[in-house]
């Protein structure tokens, strides 16, 4: 049945005077021969198919248009206004997160296990206006922190960025140090192994953040620059009866952004090439003073500085990074701590090397093994404070990993690796680990 | 504190100071809808905006081959022209970076090869890397999503692995799109007709 509305009756008026005009065909053929006139009749008949083909699509299409009218709006249906109009609905917070679990038992001495919730984190984000944005993150170390237990609860990042024009950004806050391949990209799906990489953690002491301001650009031909004034670490607050600072000299010194010192401020500058795609290439200089005016400290001065690599040649992830750190004027404080176990180091490095070979698996897996070569030491060389008083500089601490990450889903990593100590074999141990990141 | 870091942190803020009020409140955009349809297709007389829509099969179809995303924004497609030539397919998506969008634009010809992707906006400092001419460079002449694997056809952006990542999955989704609207078996191949037609016309991407 024809209907009323006008595309119908736009397609009734075509297929009468299809009728029609074949009609009058038909007439003056009169003489035509029999042939002629079954020729003509398949014409015709032609022509009626192709409208009646329109017509059917036409209520196919007025069907669909209804059933969509009637649906819901869902932005994932891909249709363009559905689109538009998820693009007004827009929300300006972005809830984001990562976690790592974990579990590591020695293999000398299973009584040494352990499993735990290593880090649980939780981010916002949100845009005041079209060049001001907030970036946040609050994290739980170790599952429970409470004055009972080794939990920590620790506000990450908190820092508004302001685009300036659309290559420079500022940063205000406490933001992330650009120190290293790892300290801004921590997340656990964005590295090798369970744990992070001791360089990256007992020289570079991340996740290393500093409360201050910032200047960030990019080029198009794939440069980054950063430069910064921030906070800096706190030389008083080492401790030379722990072992803290042979396990990490800045991470013991460290202030983040809790009532930090800041009499002396830190400053950095980074450069990052990126230009030639499967090529990474940066390097980074942190520095100040940390002597942060307190008794007893003076003109102390931190620089480090650290050059990586990284490149992707097919399925291959090569990387490696060196990292120096040197504190000056040590030996006047070292002097006031002899009789204890730690003193401050003068020199402390790590370099590690490491590749690793992401396969494809069914179903969007990827399966990456990978072995890392690390060399740390956290004190290559004390400042002398006279002969019998000097501590000896540290045999470095070579380790060795070997295991793979098993990515499941986009944002989830199932880990496990062997983690080969030549210092202390001792600790050689077995790590199985569950990342994710939203 | 000596005397020296007092000046230079003195100079830091006035720079701070008279730099930052003075930015606009509107953000930066690196090229306009009508300069990315010009640059994909330098020949055309006319974009003709063309609405998507995909039924189920379809839609199955491009989860399929497009694999995991990130979140996406609005998708606007033109159809390119000389004359009543079409000359190609411009795609403009946004999808997300590390936290906010990526406006960027992906133009397939007739014969069904990718053009070099464009950014049209970033809008973070992370990940800001993307912009690099030689990365984007890497979609030209790509003729399946079969050759648009992250990490191995693509190469990944050292520092700015989401935002590579996204968009190339992004760029999967669009050719997948766009295979289910002009590529599929008997349907013709620069007829917009082959596509079922919405009837409301589509909005150019906007930013909130």
């Amino acid at each position: 049945m024809i209907s009323f509305s006008p595309r119908r009756a736009r397609i009734a008026r075509c297929l009468a005077i299809a009728a029609l005009t074949s009609l009058g065909a038909s007439t003056q053929a009169a003489a035509a021969t029999q042939e002629e006139i079954e020729s003509r009749l398949q014409a015709l008949a032609a022509q009626v198919q192709v409208l009646r083909d329109e017509l059917a699509a036409l209520k196919a299409q007025n069907a669909a248009t209804a059933a969509r009218a009637a649906a819901p709006v869902n932005a994932a249906s891909m249709t363009a206004p559905a689109a538009a109009v998820a693009a007004e609905e827009r929300k300006s917070v972005d809830w984001f997160g990562y976690g790592e679990l974990n579990y590591q038992r020695p293999t000398d001495d299973s009584s040494g296990s352990t499993a735990d919730v290593g880090r649980f984190v939780l981010g916002a984000s949100y845009r005041f206006d079209d060049r001001t944005r907030l970036v946040s993150e609050l994290e739980i170390e170790h599952a429970i922190a409470s004055s009972e237990d080794a939990g920590e609860i620790e506000v990450e990042q908190a820092w508004l960025e302001r685009e300036i024009n659309g290559s420079t950004f500022a940063k205000l806050g406490l933001f992330l140090i650009p120190s290293g391949m790892l300290n801004e990209s921590h997340e656990p799906t964005r590295y090798y192994g369970v744990f992070r990489n001791f360089v990256e953690t007992a020289i570079i002491p991340s996740t290393w953040r500093e409360l201050g301001v910032a200047l960030q650009g990019t080029t198009t031909s794939g440069v980054r620059w950063d430069v910064g004034l921030t906070t800096g670490n706190d030389l008083s607050k080492w401790d030379a009866g722990s072992t803290e600072g042979i396990e990490s000299p800045l991470g013991s010194i460290h202030q983040e952004g809790q009532l930090a010192r800041a009499g002396d401020l830190s400053g950095f500058v980074a450069a990052n090439y990126t230009g030639i795609p499967g090529l990474g290439l940066g390097a980074s200089l942190v520095g100040g003073d940390i002597s942060q005016g307190q008794p007893g400290f003076d003109n102390n001065k931190l620089a480090l500085w650290e050059a990586h690599a990284r490149w992707t040649p097919g399925a291959w992830d090569l990387s490696a990074l060196y990292a120096h750190g040197h504190i000056s004027n040590t030996a006047s404080v070292n002097l006031r701590l002899v009789g204890n176990p730690v003193l401050i180091p003068e020199n402390f490095y790590g370099w590690y090397a490491q590749a690793a070979y992401v396969a494809e698996l069914p179903n969007a897996w990827t399966l990456a093994p990978f072995a890392r070569f690390e060399r740390v030491n956290t004190a290559s060389s004390y400042a002398f404070i006279g002969a019998g008083l000097t501590p000896s500089a540290l045999d470095a601490q070579d380790v060795t990993t070997v295991g793979f990450n098993l990515n499941i889903a986009p944002g989830v990593v199932v880990k496990l690796d062997y983690q080969s100590f030549n210092r202390n074999s001792g600790s050689d141990r077995i790590d199985v680990g569950l990342g994710y990141a939203f | 504190m000596n005397t020296t870091d007092h000046g230079f942190l003195t100079q830091a803020a006035l720079v701070a100071v008279a730099v930052l009020p003075a930015a606009p409140a509107a953000a930066t955009t690196y090229l306009s809808t009508d300069a990315a349809q010009r640059s994909l297709f330098p020949q055309a007389q006319s974009f003709e905006e063309t609405p998507i829509a995909l039924d189920d099969a379809q839609r199955q179809a491009v989860a399929r081959i497009a694999g995991p995303q990130a979140g996406h924004g609005a998708l606007h497609l033109w159809t390119a022209r000389n004359d009543r030539n079409v000359l190609g397919y411009v795609f403009i998506d946004e999808v997300i970076g590390r936290q906010d969008f990526i406006t960027y634009a992906v133009g397939i010809d007739t014969n069904g090869k990718l053009r070099p992707v464009e950014i049209l906006e970033y809008r973070e400092s992370h990940g800001g890397e993307i912009r690099n001419k030689r990365w984007l460079a890497q979609f030209d002449g790509r003729a399946s999503p079969k050759e648009l694997r992250f990490g191995t056809d693509i190469k990944n952006i050292a520092g700015a692995t989401l935002s590579s990542e996204h968009v190339t999955a992004g760029v999967r989704r669009i050719f997948a799109i766009w295979q289910s609207l002009f590529a599929t078996p008997g349907a013709p191949r620069t007829e917009v007709r082959g596509a079922m037609i919405e009837a409301a016309p589509a909005k150019a991407p906007t930013r909130t």
